[in-house]
């Protein structure tokens, strides 16, 4: 499906292609802010392009919520000081 | 012993710098691990490891990917290595496959999928499962969400290897979302391929 808008762009309009090129970067906010921007507003508009954006969207979601934190962070830091501790550290006031 | 003492100096800039930073790297070593236990010890060493080094270390620099190096490195001593070779060259292509999978999952049914149920085991083991250079990658931006530069200044490659590598790894991880659903009989149709060529 190709866009055909008449409204001012600031910029040249994308195409679906060009999109879906760069929909990872433009997830992970590597692009420059204009093309963040091109990006951004071809989406707002493209029946196409959205689903997939999406999926993709919500697939790293998913990914992200992998992340763990630790339980314990307070005996981690003590356990780790204490073994530096053993090699020689500790004059520091920690 | 004064606090001018080279010595204190050296192990207040190590507090200053590197165990500032233990928050991160457990988080790190987590991902890289999925068990605390095993994450602790990774840890641990990881620290033992920068205090050694810590002369060698330029203070002021990015210390936090400097810990992050060391850690990836003692985990993957701490395992045996995947020797699996992979070929992956070309980011966009990979996009335009991320595309194609889409598609593919649409006409499944399973367009919904990853709002749909709860993903977390099956991508968990898809994690464990994929080849060790794109599971370095994935852990990195994805889990720890860290950009494209960090990622590329820890693992030692160009950042245009970094896009190729987590793109690829992201495509692999949807496959086999995909084919657990379908093996879960969550499609609307069974057998179908979610392996699909792209040209260009």
């Amino acid at each position: 499906m190709k866009l055909r808008l008449t409204l001012p762009w600031k910029h040249a309009p994308l195409d679906c292609e060009a999109v879906m090129r760069q929909l990872w970067d433009y997830l992970d906010n590597e692009l420059t802010p204009e093309r963040m921007e091109a990006i951004r507003e071809h989406l707002a508009m493209c029946a196409r392009c959205y689903p997939q954006f999406d999926f993709e969207r919500e697939f790293l979601a998913n990914l992200s919520r992998l992340r763990l934190e630790h339980s314990n962070p307070k005996m981690l830091r003590e356990r780790v000081v204490a073994a530096l501790q053993r090699s020689g550290f500790g004059e520091a006031d920690i | 012993m004064s606090s001018s003492d080279p010595k204190t100096l050296k192990d207040r800039q190590f507090v200053d710098e590197a165990l500032r930073c233990l928050p991160e790297v457990a988080r790190y070593a987590l991902s890289l691990a999925r068990r605390e236990s095993d994450a602790d010890d990774l840890v641990q060493e990881t620290f033992l490891r920068a205090y050694t080094a810590w002369p060698s270390y330029e203070v002021g620099t990015e210390c936090r990917g400097w810990l992050f190096t060391i850690c990836r490195n003692v985990f993957l001593r701490s395992r045996k290595h995947d020797q699996r070779q992979v070929a992956c060259e070309d980011a966009e292509l990979e996009s335009l496959a991320a595309a194609a999978l889409h598609a593919s999952a649409t006409q499944s049914g399973l367009g919904d999928l990853f709002t749909r149920i709860d993903l977390a085991p099956a991508l968990e083991r898809a994690l464990l499962d994929l080849p060790e250079t794109f599971r370095d990658v994935v852990t990195l931006v994805d889990i720890q969400d860290e950009s494209y530069a960090v990622a590329s200044e820890v693992l030692e490659v160009p950042v245009g290897t970094i896009r190729s590598r987590l793109f690829r790894g992201r495509r692999l991880l949807q496959k086999s979302l995909l084919e657990y659903a379908r093996d879960a009989g969550l499609a609307r149709t069974a057998g179908d391929s979610f392996d699909p060529e792209v040209t260009t």
